[in-house]
């Protein structure tokens, strides 16, 4: 994969965590294998990830009984955590709309 | 043994000197992701091949525990731990730093060594200056004083000069060091 792309998707990889969390509290292997499908990134880098989020309060965890297995550890959204994904959601959607326009003026001047 | 007890070992023996509790933390979390692997149907190799190398995994961390530390407080361990992070990175794939970052190390300490002499025997210079003259020394008291006063406050701004460049070397390594992370997400600068 082109390394600047790699770069981008880690940019946003926390983004799509605390959405994924404001939906339904979830387990590390669902977090991590819902996001590699839909951003096509490494599993494995979402536990250091989840590890700094809890460190910054913006998620807390707690272990389910799994019927296989060890306990699960689920990850639950914190108030904290929910103020941060608005203020980056806002962020991201202006950025997006930004860089769309540009695009769009670029491609009407290049026929 | 198996592919899942292969990777465990080999995340373990990477980040050997990490706290024993954060060490046991992230190896649970990847334990309990073969576990959850195999309950969704997969193999334990398709779950290790998804997750990457576990030695560069376990650098990569380690780096990053450095990074942070060094963020938190700016000590002299600290900033050690930066650069044996970065070099354990680097052994993987930065050759290139590797001889730029030994040779800015080494002239920064033999310039810190340079300044600490300077700047001690400056420093007992001066009160023999004062009271006495310096032996063999032609001008008068006062020309003596003002000499070992400037040797040590020359040699103290050089130790200075050397502590601010060193703050900034780690900066850039820090910086340079999670460009090259593959495997984990870089913390986002606040």
């Amino acid at each position: 994969m082109d390394p600047n792309l790699v770069q981008f998707k880690k940019g946003v990889l926390e983004l799509c965590v605390l959405a994924l969390l404001s939906q339904a509290d979830s387990y590390g292997y669902d977090i991590a294998s819902r996001l590699a499908d839909a951003i096509d990134m490494g599993e494995g880098t979402i536990y250091p990830l989840m590890r700094r989020m809890q460190k910054d309060g913006m998620v807390t965890t707690y272990l389910v009984e799994s019927a296989s297995g060890p306990p699960r550890k689920y990850y639950r959204l914190t108030a904290s955590g929910r103020d941060s994904l608005n203020a980056q959601k806002a962020a991201w959607t202006d950025f997006t709309r930004s860089v769309a326009a540009v695009l769009e003026q670029h491609q009407e001047k290049t026929p | 043994m198996n592919e899942r007890q292969m990777f465990l070992r080999r995340l373990k023996a990477g980040l050997k000197g990490m706290p024993r509790s954060t060490v046991a933390d992230i190896v649970a979390d990847y334990d309990s992701h073969f576990e959850a692997g195999q309950a969704a149907g997969r193999s334990e190799a398709e779950v290790a091949f998804r997750l990457g190398d576990p030695t560069r995994l376990a650098r990569e961390l380690q780096a990053e525990a450095g990074l942070r530390r060094w963020e938190d407080e700016r000590s002299m361990a600290a900033a050690l731990g930066v650069i044996v992070g970065v070099l354990g990175l680097a052994a993987l794939d930065l050759f290139i730093v590797l001889p730029l970052l030994i040779a800015a190390v080494a002239s920064v300490f033999s310039f810190f060594v340079a300044g600490l002499a300077v700047c001690l025997s400056g420093s007992v210079m001066l009160p023999f200056a004062l009271i006495t003259n310096l032996p063999g020394f032609a001008g008068d008291r006062l020309q003596a004083g003002l000499l070992s006063l400037g040797l040590a406050s020359g040699g103290a701004s050089l130790i200075a000069f050397c502590i601010l460049f060193t703050i900034g070397l780690i900066n850039v390594l820090a910086r340079y060091g999670r460009a090259h992370y593959r495997l984990i997400a870089p913390q986002p600068s606040v």
